[in-house]
Order: C-alpha cells, then sequence, then structure tokens
C-alpha cells in the first residue's frame, strides 16, 4: 500500500474511532456513503505529498526571465508581422496602439547546469539550481486580463465560483497534520505595479468551507483571530476551555448530536494551532545559514523570502498545499527596471528554497511550482527606446517551471517561435498542468469530483491531459 | 484537520471488522423503499446521473443514436430488434444486458468515470420487470394537492404539514419528538424569524402566559417586528448575490443598498411573492411603474460587473447576461439553465438554443460592458429614501409658497418692465452656481470690445486662463459658456480644462472644421466621451456656444448648445469611466480659453465672457444668454429682478432662485441604485457558438424552454411577461423552489434537499405530498409569504424538541424525516448579532448605507490595488446587523467568509455549514464578540442581582435564553472565581478586559470582576448552544 492510502486509511480509521468512541459518527459517515462527493482514488502511486505553488502575481516576462529568443535582436524595432499576430485578440490597453514595435530583451540569457539550460541574468540564484527545474516554455492560457487569469490559474475556470487547486487537494487528499490547516496561503508585496488579488484565489468555491486556504499573514496574529486577548495567557485560555468543553459535554450528553463533539474537537485544535503557528513563524530560531541562503529580506516579516522560508517549515510541518502569491509582476512600463527589482525580491530566495527542500531531503516528495498567471507580449507596450519598453498581457505562451516530486529534474519542456508568440511545440494548457499536478500527488483528475447543481465538477472542468513529457 | 469523510468505497481499501459492520448497520438504516419500484423516485436518478451524459439532451450533438431522457426514445426498436427498455421484460432489455456486461461493452464506460452498483442494477431490472412504467420529471409538471394522508397519532397534528411528516414517520416505525420547552421554543422561533433571540422580558411574558394561543401570539408578535424583514432579506441578498462592491479585479464601490432596503421593507410589509419576484424581474416595464418597483429590478444588476482597463468589453457584456439568466433560473425555478451555455444541457431537457432565447429576455439593456470603476454603472436612476422624499416633498412645498409670494408682486413687476427706467445692460446672466477667476494670460492677449463685454483677442498661440474655476472632475454638474469669433471658419480650443497636449486628459469643447466637438478624456482611445454637433459654425460672427453636463458619465447627460439651441449630437465614443484623479491621481491643469488640445490647436479669434456653472443650467437659461436684452423678453425680466427690482421684490426672487439650487442640491444627495431598463431599440441575440461572445451563430428571439408550460396568452415576449409565465398557475417550478427555501431556512435541509437543482439531477424530495401541498397552499393564500411561514413555525412537526437519541441518530441521521426538532449553527450574520443583541450592544436601526464594523488592519490593503484602506465605521454604525456590513467581494468580512457565508460572487441559494478551528479563533479573540461578553458582563453585575449565582444565571439568560442547571452553574462559578484570582494577579490583563472594544465601560465597576464576568460571558458566547439553534 502506498504511504498516502496507508495514511489516508489511518486518518479515517483514526476519525472513525475518535467519533464512535464518543458514540456519533453516523452523521459524518452517512455523508461519506452520500451521494455528493467522489474523493479522489490513488490510481497512481503518488511522488508527492505536498505542493509549494510560488504564484508571481501580475505575469513575468518570459522573454526577459526565461525565453531565449537571441534573433529577435535583428527585429528590433520593427512591427510584429502578422504572419506571428495571426490576427490573435489584444488587450483593450494596446489594441488601440497603431505600431507594435518589436522589443527584445535587455538582458543577457547564457546556459547553465549540465542541462545547459538558458536563462537570463536576472535569475543568477536560479540559474545556479537548474538541473534540478523542469522549465516549461509552452504555457498557454484562454484568459487576456489578470483577475479571469488569476482565477482560471487557481480554480481551472474564468470566473468566480470554483474551489481553488489547493482546496481541490484538501479535498481530495486530507491534512497530514493535527495542529495546522491543510492549505495555507502568504501574500507578499512587490516592487513593481501591483494588481489586485481577490480571496477567492485561495477559496474553496462550492466545495465545503473548511477545504479553502488559510492566510498566514506576518505580524502579530499570523492567522486572524489567532492571539489571545492581550494578558490572557495559554493556562487562562486552556482552563477556559476544560470549562467550556464541561459545557459542551453536558450539552452533547443531553441532545446527542455529532456536531457537538465536533465542535469540541475543534476547540481543541484551535487551541493546539495557538501554539504551533507562533511555533512555526517564529524564525528566530533559524540559524544564520538559513538567513544567508534565502537573502537578507528573508530577515524582514512579510516577504517573500521570509514567506519561502515559512514555506519550507510549513512543508516539514505536513501542510498540504503551501501557496505564495508575490505581488508586482504587472509591467506594462518601464519593464527593464521594474522586472529586475522584482526578481532582486524573489530569485534568492526561490532557488534557497529549492536548494534547502534537497539538502532536507524534502525535494523529492514536494512539488515546487513557479509561474505567474500568463506572458507578456514581445512588442513594446508604448514607446520603445534604447534602454526602455513595456509589455502588454500575453496568453498565447509563456514560461513556468516545477521542481521536485514527480517532475523530471534539468529540462527545458515546449517551444515557442522565433518571436516568443506562438507555440510551436508541446503546448502545455492550464488544465494539464492541474492534471499533472494531480497526477503527480496519485490523483487522477477525472476522478477527483464533487457534485454540485448536478454536475459532477473536477478542477479541469472537461478538459486537461496529464503531461507525460515532464513527469520523472 | 483529519478528513471527515471521502474515502474509498471501491473496495480497494480493505476495510476492518468494526467498520464494515458498522457501514453494515448504516446501510440497513438507509429508509427502506417501498417494495415497488417507482421511476421517478427510484429510476430517474440512476439514469440521469450516470447515463444522461452520453444518452441524454445533448445526445444528438455527440452522434449517440440512444437517449434514455425521453420514453419515446428509450423503448424505440434500435434496428434488428433491440430495444433498450422492453417493459416487462428485463433480461431482453439492452439497458440491463449492457449495464451487466462484460468489461468491454459494460455501460457506461470506464472513461466516463462512473460506475452502476449492485443495487442500482437491481433497481433497474426491478422496475423493467415491473413494467417500466415512465413518469414525466417530477418538478417539470404542476404540483398536485393531495388531501392529508391519515395518521394514528392525530392529536399530534396542528396543521396539514404535521400530517405529512407524521405519516413518513409512522411508516418508518418513528414517533415524533416531544415538544420543545417553552424556552427552547421562543428562542428557537424568535432566532429564526427575526434572527435575533428574545429578550429577558419576552421570554418571561412568554413563560407567564398559560393561553394555548401563547405561542401564536408571539409568532404573531415577531412577524410583525421590522427585525422579521432584516432576517428574511439576507437570504435573499445571498441568492441575489447582493454587495457592495463590483467584484472582478478592480472592486470599486457600488451603491446597491437601496435595493437591499427594498427588500427588507418588502417583507416587512408582507409582499405578495408573485408582486415580489414581479417587481424584481420586470418592475420597471409595469405600467406607471413606481420608484420602488423600479429599484427592485435592482435584482438583476447586482452580479459582478468588470472595470479592469484591459478587458475586451463584449465579452464581459455577456458574462452579464448570462449571470443574470443564471440567478433568475436558480432562484426562481430552481434549475440549472446555465449549464446549456455551451451545449445542450446534458440532464435536463433544455437545449442550447433554449439558453440563448431565455438569455435574450436579459440581453436587452443599455449597458456597459466594462463598467465604472467607481459606483454605479448605467442604466441607473436616483433612488431616494422615504426620508429624503419628506425632505423634498418638504422643499418643494416651500417652494410652492414662495412662488405664491413671489406672484404677488407681478402687477408690481409688469408695471415697471411696461416702463424701462433706468438703461438695461445688453445681455443677462445667470447669476446662481457662477464661479468667479481671476484672468491669466498666457502669450500675447489683447482685449476688444465683445457683444457682452471685453472679448480676448488671441492669436493663434496665445491664450487666457480662469484661476480656480471650471475644476470639474466626471461626476460634477457643469456648464461652461462664451461667445467666439473668428475671421475664418472657428478651428481649435475652445473653452478646455484639458492637458495642452493632443488627445490629453480633461474635458473641452473645441471646434474642428467649423464643427463642435465636446470631449471628456481619460484615455482617448478606450476612457473617454466624444461627440460633434452637426451644425456648422460660420466665420466672421459671433456665435454663443455651451455646453452642460449631469456628471453622469454619459453622452446622454451631454447638451450642446449653438448659439442658445441644444444641438442634436452625434456619439463617437462613449465609454467614459475612470475620474481625472482616479486613485488618487494628481490632475492640476487650469481651465485655459483657446488653448488646451496642444500647441497645434489654440484658438484664433475672439472669445468673451467665458464663464463656468457648478451646476447644470436650464435650457431656458441658455437660450436666455444667447440672445440680446429686449422688451418683453424673459431676459429682461430676470435682469430687471436680477439687477434693478426694489429690495422687496428682489428679496423674494432671490429666495425663490435659492430654493431651486437647494433642492437640487438636495438631489444630488440622493444614493442611486442600478436598474434594469430597456434599450429603445431592441439588441439582437444570437446563439453563441461553444458559448463564445464573439462566436455568433442563428440569431434567435426571446422565449422560454418548450419543456416548460408557454406564455400565458396574451402576455408580451419580454421580461414582463416572463415574470407573469413565472406566476402563472401553471408554472410548476416558482412555488415548489420558494416554499422549499422557506422550509430549508427552517429545518436546515429543504423538502428537496438540492434546493438550487430540481432538475432530473436535483434529489428527489423527501415529502413530495408535503412539497406540493404546501407550494398549492402559497398560491391559494395569494401568494402570502408572512402565512406560510406561520404556517410552518406552528407545525408540531416544526415545534418539535431537537434532543436525539442514538436510535434516532441512527434511524433518521441527517433528519430527513422531521422526526425531531432542527438544530444546526446558525449562519454567519445571526451568530454576530445575537451576541449583539444579548449584550445591548445592538443598533436597531433599519437600512442606510453599509456599515464597517470592526475588522482586522490591513486585510484589503495586502490584496487590493491604489492603497484602498478599509476605514471603520465609528460609534453605533459599528454594531449594526451583520446584514449591514460592507461586502467587499474580494475581500469578504472575514467573520462572514469564517462562518460560511455565501461568498456574494454568484448565486447561492444553499447555506453552506462547516465547523472549523478558525470559528473557534474567531469566537474567542474577536473583538466584537469580546466586547460584547463585557457588556453582557456589565449586565450581569448590574442588573444580575446581588450574588454571584444571580449574576451569572443572568448572562446566561441573557445568551441561551434559558436558565442553567445546576451542573451549569457549577461549572460558571468555578469558571468565576478562577477568573477572579487570575485578574487579581494580572493588572493589565483585568484593564484589558474591562476596557475591551471601543465604547467606554462604566468607570464605577471594579475592573478586576468585570474582567472576570467578561471572561465568563467570553465562554458562554464560545458554547455549542450558542451558536446554534435548537
Amino acid at each position: 500500500m502506498n504511504p498516502i492510502d496507508q495514511h489516508k486509511l489511518l486518518v479515517t480509521r483514526r476519525h472513525f474511532f475518535n467519533k464512535t468512541a464518543t458514540g456519533v459518527g453516523t452523521a459524518a459517515l452517512a455523508s461519506l456513503l452520500g451521494s455528493e462527493s467522489k474523493a479522489a482514488e490513488t490510481q497512481f502511486t503518488p511522488k508527492a505529498k505536498r505542493v509549494i505553488y510560488l504564484f508571481q502575481h501580475g505575469a513575468p516576462s518570459q522573454l526577459d526571465l526565461f525565453d531565449y529568443k537571441p534573433d529577435l535582436v535583428k527585429a528590433r524595432g520593427t512591427d510584429l508581422p502578422e504572419s506571428i499576430r495571426m490576427g490573435q485578440r489584444l488587450t483593450g490597453m494596446t489594441a488601440y496602439q497603431t505600431t507594435f514595435p518589436t522589443a527584445p530583451s535587455l538582458f543577457k540569457f547564457k546556459q547553465h547546469g549540465k542541462s545547459a539550460m538558458w536563462l537570463s541574468d536576472l535569475i543568477p540564484h536560479t540559474a545556479k539550481v537548474a538541473d534540478e527545474l523542469c522549465l516549461i516554455k509552452s504555457m498557454k492560457t484562454e484568459a487576456i486580463n489578470h483577475d479571469p487569469a488569476v482565477t482560471f490559474f487557481q480554480t481551472g475556470f474564468q470566473l468566480a465560483g470554483r474551489p481553488s487547486a489547493g482546496a481541490w487537494v484538501s479535498y481530495g487528499l486530507g491534512s497530514m497534520n493535527q495542529d495546522l490547516p491543510s492549505f495555507v496561503v502568504m501574500v507578499s508585496q512587490g516592487l513593481g505595479n501591483s494588481q489586485a488579488l481577490a480571496d477567492r484565489a485561495w477559496g474553496s468555491g462550492f466545495l465545503p468551507t473548511k477545504y479553502q486556504g488559510v492566510k498566514f499573514r506576518s505580524g502579530a496574529d499570523p492567522v486572524l483571530y489567532l492571539s489571545n486577548p492581550e494578558g490572557y495567557s495559554p493556562t487562562a485560555r486552556r482552563r477556559f476551555l476544560d470549562d467550556l468543553n464541561k459545557l459542551n459535554e453536558m450539552k452533547m450528553a443531553e441532545y446527542q448530536d455529532p456536531e457537538i463533539s465536533t465542535r469540541i474537537s475543534q476547540y481543541e485544535m484551535a487551541f493546539r494551532m495557538q501554539t504551533s503557528v507562533p511555533e512555526l513563524a517564529d524564525l528566530s530560531k533559524e540559524p544564520e545559514s538559513t538567513f544567508e541562503l534565502y537573502g537578507p529580506d528573508s530577515r524582514k516579516p512579510g516577504t517573500y523570502a521570509a514567506n519561502c522560508i515559512l514555506a519550507r517549515r510549513l512543508a516539514e510541518r505536513g501542510v498540504r498545499f503551501i501557496q505564495l502569491f508575490h505581488r508586482g509582476w504587472d509591467q506594462h512600463n518601464n519593464l527593464p527596471r521594474e522586472i529586475a527589482k522584482q526578481c532582486g525580491q524573489t530569485d534568492q530566495a526561490s532557488a534557497a528554497l529549492i536548494t534547502d527542500l534537497k539538502q532536507r531531503g524534502l525535494l523529492d516528495d514536494t512539488l515546487v511550482i513557479w509561474g505567474g498567471e500568463f506572458g507578456r507580449t514581445v512588442y513594446s507596450q508604448g514607446v520603445l527606446t534604447a534602454d526602455n519598453y513595456g509589455r502588454d498581457h500575453h496568453p498565447r505562451c509563456f514560461s513556468l517551471w516545477a521542481a521536485g516530486g514527480g517532475i523530471k529534474p534539468g529540462i527545458t519542456f515546449g517551444e515557442t517561435d522565433d518571436y516568443s508568440y506562438n507555440i510551436t511545440e508541446n503546448p502545455v494548457e492550464v488544465h494539464d498542468l492541474h492534471a499533472t499536478m494531480m497526477r503527480c500527488l496519485g490523483i487522477d483528475h477525472l476522478k477527483l469530483t464533487y457534485k454540485f447543481q448536478g454536475r459532477h465538477y473536477r478542477l479541469t472542468d472537461v478538459h486537461g491531459n496529464v503531461v507525460k513529457g515532464i513527469l520523472a | 484537520m483529519s478528513r471527515p469523510f471521502h474515502v474509498n468505497h471501491s473496495g480497494k481499501i480493505t476495510m476492518d471488522q468494526p467498520m464494515l459492520t458498522l457501514c453494515k448497520i448504516l446501510l440497513a438504516a438507509v429508509p427502506a423503499f417501498a417494495a415497488s419500484v417507482e421511476f421517478n423516485r427510484d429510476v430517474r436518478p440512476i439514469l440521469s446521473d450516470k447515463c444522461f451524459q452520453c444518452h441524454g439532451p445533448d445526445a444528438k450533438n455527440k452522434n449517440i443514436p440512444l437517449r434514455l431522457d425521453r420514453e419515446d426514445a428509450a423503448k424505440a426498436d434500435l434496428g434488428s430488434g433491440r430495444r433498450a427498455i422492453v417493459p416487462g421484460k428485463a433480461e431482453q432489455s439492452e439497458l440491463i444486458r449492457r449495464v451487466t456486461a462484460s468489461a468491454a461493452r459494460r455501460m457506461p464506460p470506464i472513461s466516463s468515470g462512473h460506475t452502476l452498483s449492485v443495487k442500482e442494477i437491481d433497481t433497474l431490472r426491478t422496475w423493467i420487470t415491473e413494467g417500466g412504467v415512465w413518469q414525466a420529471h417530477w418538478a417539470f409538471i404542476p404540483p398536485k394537492r393531495s388531501a392529508a394522508p391519515s395518521v394514528t397519532n392525530t392529536s399530534w397534528l396542528r396543521n396539514p404539514i404535521d400530517s405529512f411528516v407524521l405519516s413518513r414517520l409512522e411508516q418508518q416505525g418513528l414517533k415524533p419528538a416531544p415538544q420543545a420547552s417553552k424556552e427552547t421554543l421562543l428562542r428557537r422561533t424568535s432566532l429564526d424569524l427575526t434572527g435575533l433571540s428574545p429578550t429577558i422580558g419576552e421570554l418571561e411574558d412568554f413563560l407567564k402566559d398559560p393561553s394555548p394561543k401563547a405561542y401564536e401570539s408571539a409568532v404573531d408578535r415577531l412577524l410583525a417586528s421590522p427585525r422579521y424583514g432584516e432576517r428574511m432579506a439576507v437570504r435573499w441578498l445571498d441568492a441575489a448575490r447582493y454587495a457592495d462592491t463590483n467584484g472582478y479585479q478592480f472592486d470599486g464601490e457600488r451603491t446597491m443598498w437601496r435595493w437591499r432596503d427594498w427588500v427588507i421593507a418588502s417583507f416587512n410589509r408582507n409582499q405578495r411573492y408573485d408582486s415580489f419576484l414581479t417587481d424584481q424581474i420586470a418592475g420597471d416595464m409595469l405600467p406607471g411603474a413606481t420608484l420602488d418597483q423600479k429599484i427592485a429590478t435592482g435584482f438583476n444588476r447586482n452580479h459582478r460587473a468588470n472595470t479592469e482597463d484591459g478587458i475586451i468589453p463584449e465579452e464581459y457584456a455577456v458574462e452579464y447576461v448570462v449571470d443574470r439568466l443564471e440567478t433568475t433560473s436558480t432562484v426562481f425555478l430552481g434549475v440549472t439553465l446555465g449549464c446549456a451555455r455551451c451545449h445542450n444541457h446534458k440532464y435536463d431537457p433544455f437545449t442550447q438554443k433554449e439558453f440563448y432565447q431565455f438569455f435574450a429576455y436579459f440581453n436587452n439593456v443599455p449597458e456597459l460592458g466594462r463598467a465604472m470603476k467607481y459606483g454605479n454603472s448605467p442604466p441607473l436612476i436616483p433612488a431616494p429614501t422615504d426620508a429624503q422624499r419628506v425632505q423634498l416633498s418638504k422643499v418643494d412645498a416651500t417652494i410652492q409658497a414662495a412662488q405664491k409670494k413671489f406672484d404677488q408682486h407681478k402687477p408690481r413687476i409688469e408695471q415697471a418692465l411696461s416702463n424701462p427706467a433706468s438703461r438695461q445692460p445688453a445681455y443677462w446672466r445667470p447669476n446662481t452656481g457662477y464661479e468667479t477667476a481671476q484672468r491669466k494670460l498666457v502669450g500675447n492677449v489683447t482685449f476688444e470690445s465683445g457683444p457682452v463685454s471685453s472679448a480676448a483677442k488671441l492669436d493663434g498661440s496665445a491664450f487666457m486662463e480662469l484661476t480656480g474655476a471650471g475644476l470639474f472632475d466626471i461626476e460634477d454638474r457643469f456648464t461652461i459658456s462664451g461667445w467666439i469669433y473668428s475671421d475664418t471658419i472657428p478651428q481649435g480650443a475652445l473653452l478646455t480644462r484639458m492637458a495642452d497636449t493632443l488627445r490629453g486628459k480633461g474635458y473641452g469643447i473645441y471646434a474642428d472644421k467649423g464643427k463642435l466637438h465636446f470631449h471628456i478624456t481619460n484615455n482617448y482611445d478606450d476612457d473617454a466621451l466624444r461627440l460633434e454637433t452637426p451644425v456648422a459654425l460660420e466665420a466672421q460672427r459671433w456665435h454663443h456656444v455651451a455646453f452642460s453636463y449631469d456628471g453622469s458619465r454619459m453622452a446622454e447627460g451631454v447638451t450642446v448648445y449653438l448659439d442658445g439651441k441644444p444641438q442634436e449630437k452625434k456619439v463617437l465614443l462613449d465609454t467614459l469611466y475612470r475620474p481625472f484623479k482616479n486613485a488618487g491621481a494628481k490632475y492640476n491643469e487650469p481651465f485655459r480659453v483657446g488653448g488646451g488640445w496642444g500647441k497645434g490647436n489654440h484658438f484664433k479669434g475672439l472669445i468673451d465672457d467665458p464663464r463656468t456653472y457648478s451646476r447644470v443650467l436650464r435650457t431656458d437659461e441658455i437660450s436666455a444668454m444667447a440672445a440680446p436684452i429686449a422688451p418683453g423678453t424673459k431676459q429682461a425680466l430676470w435682469s430687471y429682478l436680477d439687477t434693478q427690482a426694489p429690495e422687496e421684490i428682489a428679496r423674494d426672487w432671490r429666495q425663490l432662485n435659492e430654493l431651486g439650487q437647494q433642492r437640487e442640491a438636495l438631489e444630488r444627495t440622493f444614493p442611486t441604485v442600478m436598474v434594469m431598463a430597456e434599450s429603445p431599440k431592441r439588441k439582437e441575440t444570437h446563439l453563441l457558438l461553444r458559448g463564445a461572445y464573439d462566436k455568433p451563430g442563428e440569431k434567435v428571439d426571446p422565449g422560454v424552454p418548450a419543456t416548460l408550460p408557454p406564455l400565458p396568452t396574451g402576455a408580451p415576449n419580454n421580461r414582463l411577461g416572463l415574470a407573469q409565465w413565472m406566476t402563472s398557475p401553471e408554472n410548476p417550478l416558482v412555488a415548489r423552489v420558494a416554499v422549499n427555501r422557506f422550509w430549508q431556512m427552517y429545518f436546515g435541509t429543504g423538502l428537496v434537499k438540492t434546493s438550487e437543482d430540481f432538475g432530473q439531477q436535483g434529489e428527489w424530495p423527501s415529502h413530495p405530498e408535503l412539497l406540493d401541498w404546501l407550494a398549492t397552499e402559497f398560491v391559494r393564500t395569494g401568494w402570502d409569504v408572512k402565512a406560510i411561514q406561520k404556517l410552518i413555525v406552528t407545525s408540531a412537526a416544526y415545534q418539535q424538541s431537537s434532543k436525539a437519541t442514538p436510535e434516532l441518530i441512527q434511524k433518521d441521521p441527517d433528519n430527513r424525516l422531521i422526526s425531531r426538532g432542527p438544530r444546526f449553527r446558525m449562519p454567519a450574520e445571526m451568530v454576530r448579532d445575537q451576541a449583539l443583541s444579548a449584550s445591548g450592544l445592538l443598533t436597531e436601526k433599519l437600512g442606510g448605507p453599509s456599515v464597517k464594523p470592526y475588522q482586522p488592519a490591513g486585510l484589503w490593503k495586502e490584496v487590493v490595488m491604489q492603497d484602498m484602506d478599509y476605514t471603520q465605521s465609528k460609534g453605533p454604525d459599528t454594531y449594526r446587523r451583520g446584514l449591514y456590513t460592507f461586502w467587499k467581494r474580494t475581500v469578504a468580512p472575514p467573520m462572514m467568509a469564517t462562518f460560511d457565508a455565501a461568498n456574494r460572487e454568484a448565486c447561492v441559494v444553499r447555506e453552506n455549514r462547516t465547523n472549523t478551528p478558525l470559528q473557534a479563533l474567531n469566537l474567542m479573540n474577536d473583538v466584537t464578540f469580546l466586547e460584547a461578553a463585557r457588556f453582557v458582563a456589565q449586565r450581569m453585575l448590574t442588573e444580575g442581582g446581588p450574588t454571584s449565582d444571580a449574576r451569572l444565571a443572568h448572562g446566561f439568560r441573557l445568551i441561551l435564553a434559558r436558565a442553567p442547571q445546576p451542573a451549569e452553574l457549577n461549572v460558571l462559578r468555578n469558571s468565576l472565581s478562577y477568573h477572579l484570582d487570575y485578574f487579581a494577579s494580572n493588572e493589565p490583563a483585568s484593564s484589558a478586559f474591562a476596557k475591551m472594544g471601543d465604547s467606554t465601560a462604566p468607570s464605577d465597576l471594579p475592573p478586576r470582576e468585570l474582567a472576570a464576568y467578561t471572561a465568563v460571558a467570553s465562554m458562554l458566547f464560545n458554547l455549542d448552544e450558542a451558536v446554534t439553534k435548537e
């Protein structure tokens, strides 16, 4: 029996016996036998137990980071040929532009690692872990604007209402720990043009609310309402809960409502979280070497780098789905300057996370994904000058990397045309990425469904193919 | 967090013995079906869920010949004598052969992800063997009113509901639970009908009243309370996806609370449900539609609206209509018509074409695909509140009186005008709203005599600035006017507040090849309003030019005048949506006369008397400005009154004008609301291939799905006709769907559990005859909403105790048989409201703009754009009911989200209830609940009596509406004593507890005691019972 099945069975048994021990559990078991949901059947041996998804919000430019187009220099300033654009739709921001001047990247690319992966000078740290990465250059999406595109990436559908991938995974696989939520989200602020994020990006949609991502924040209350009121000690809280439990147990004896027992256990978990979350968020016991690895920003709570350390700590503690959002990648103008600042905030910590997971033996069963919601145009938005350009949204092709559990390391997958405008080889749809992510977790994306409004929904909607070429 | 359900039941995981035994017990406990199989109850759900996806309404598009959703097709000869269903002969039926075939030929195929259980196959076999009797889908045929079934225990019955419930219980060999205690019952009913627990006074009155009518009187009292409308409104707001922001990315504020208040008022005045529906679907189309009826149509404008800069507006215009269709069909019809957007419905008999026909009813709104970034998007109307309407009528009465007073001067005025004593000026100009300014000359400007005053002579590069005037933004109302003259055909910028660059930002009027152009520009290409007038300006003559703009951001709100006459408008672009000072942007352009619009476009000629007004001048005012004063004209009259009349006349004239201004100022304070409206010229609707906005297929006319009855004879084929169709007695769905949701509100689960889906994938009703009886009763009593609530809460079924026994939990785990009273966690807003009301903090104010209670700092700022932050309300607004909490779609109020509130992104009609540690943290540590606890503590200390036991019992009663049992009191006593000790040795904690919240604590209460009682009260708020309706 594979580890996750085994785990599932244990969890279920434990749950089951806990419940029956107090004479309840029938309601839960009845819903378990019920028809609304169909949990994952783990047809595949899971390679990954957890996911760390580093979402680069705003859409980083593939042309300046990953998708090397040396010949573009020759086309500099010339209009994007119609043979490349092929009438594809543009956003309302550049649709009125009268020229579409080709803007080659100002940044140098070099080959890195044994895999000789081409990467830009903007990401020297990432370059050092190139052999761990699977760089997908042929991602594509259907959405052309941030909100629908992020919603699509997060939920498999452009409009609000569907569960996020993390919620699906929590629902399908459950938690691996008793003290922390199974889906944790952290948001950090970038230095460039930021777009809005919405709670729905980690929402549970039509799945029960308990599967939604719990946002961890920097500051006194890493989880909303975690801290006791000023001066109220854990001992006092313990006493408070003991009395509360007594009263709730009296109620239970009289009413026999299984929800009361569940509530008692949820209060106990809340109490455990009051210890486990601050312990988790407290980086003071991390050795100096950790901060050196993740970079100077990592000493500042709330930064992307600090969140990367927290991501590793969450992974160590059995959190199933960890998602970071780093804002500020929406470089319509002044791209060269702004993207450099964004990379300064993210490059070292992203690479450090890979290194750190690896040295702790966690990379093998952790799937790490790094990427934004779409790509950016080869033509300049606004005026192209010697040292400046902007790039508009580009859904037709963009780059993303994955590493760790189940993913083939040190490969570059997919290809785009000379303008990084269209995919020429191995397109990977967002649904395909989702299907592949599920596959790494041992889930058949076709089988993890939830019945809502008469339909058996899944994360991949009615699409999705596992990208076998990137599987280890 | 362990995972309470979803284990694999495919048999792949070996279960150990106790588990298997328990499963067997549970399976045995599933209510046994009657001996024979019934198609609708037993067979249709299997076919629908497992087969229709391929062999259903969309089969043709998949080139699958067999359909199992229609009797004729399912029993037809498929060629060579094979028939899917041969009635009476299961083994000859291809259906049975295939579902029992070996893997390669078995249906459903493995690739479908579906499998049939042995029990399901047996059901199909039995049904065919018993004759394979087909039934139309129950929900698509009108409800049948059955007589109340006979039962044994007739003494239990209180109204017909009980016969249906008891009959089912007796079939299952169950007895109803005893009646709940009076305390429990009053708390349950108060929570259900008003969302608040009873006060101690209400409780005591009820306990003291021995009359058999006591409960009914309490119900009547609750139904008459204004809190009833608030309670009923919340679930309607969930269904109608009401929110205070636009959603999507930017998520700016909108104002729909007038619609929300209309809903509350509608429930409070017990508006009939058919009329409630009609007003919301088509109130604007009713003859002589009232303001309220127009406001009601906001229902279909509550959908999200996208304002992102880069979107393609046509794409979202489609989404809004789809949202209306989905919401309307879910809320009123309980069908998932939205599933037929891209293809025929996979389960229900709705074609894709029918989707677009229904879509067409909502596709004729003159709206923008890209909505306004801030505020409401058209169509919208001013929607004064009742208080404002009263104020307005007062102002109108004052105006009438002032007019009357002024009219008394008429003879004197006429006399004065008939012999003009002194010289009049050449022209008259209004002097209200007129902005005075400093002239600043840029370049070589000279002056010469103009028609009105001294005209600026501009050489094509020089211009004049009016410092301090004309600093309007796009939501302001204003008027600009002036005289122009040019030796050649006029060309260039005339009167502008516009960046001095080509296509710059700002507003203004300019001449291009002799035609007047009017612009308001944020971004020339896509965020601008541009129009031109067809009449040509002439060379070598003075023209009076003016425009007024009403702040609506729409071309419709602009009037351009030439020589005093309103001009025809040719609209070039009408997509203005961002203010100049968008999200803190700076915009400091001055008002220019003859400049703006770039150096090459400065005006060469004369401009006289440029004027800016901070109001919309009337047409008669502007035409009066454009013509010289002559005897007998209104100019002569107005000029006399403005400048020459004796003080007693001038004073009354000024008074009249000021009142007019006051009236306009008052109107400007009216909130607006987005409403439905019909475009004058019907927009064409096309079927959209694969549902895509840019792939139109055949043109379709509005229409209703053929499976359902046709529009009533004589009904117009528009939204009004659609409302008539929905409320007609033939409609099988509307009444059933409505009563089912009422039932769901009381019992936690509807008689049809899938309250959002009455289609073939929906769940078979637990009590079909009861559902139909309630639906017909609802219609029979004239869709009387309060009456149906009263009927339910006065039933014996509702009044049962919610105490369960292990036997009951086994036989009726989810209480679908109603073998006991309802017991479940309160909805989010109720958790908040009951804490505020128990503590006495609640502000009982009905309606008004949404408020911002406590919220942890920074929640908005972390994720929104342009630093929009949450500014907490102060004072009484901190303590309003949850339904008034400002709802930002992308960052929902955290307590609401934690307690499973509907997300308000899209329509939600079924409540979701989970039980999580985050809820525990919220109740323990959120200042909302801690401050409420402190208030309860204050009441314990001041009202509770002299002993600590009496005080504790008082607090217990405030929160739980009952007295504590001795064992419970004992726990409270120990807790209090612990906390008294704890706070004695912990002064900072004690003073923090005693000050919890923004409100001040009475200074005469000792902090240590207050803190200790606060801790106990906080524990009471955390009890399962405190957050549970039982």
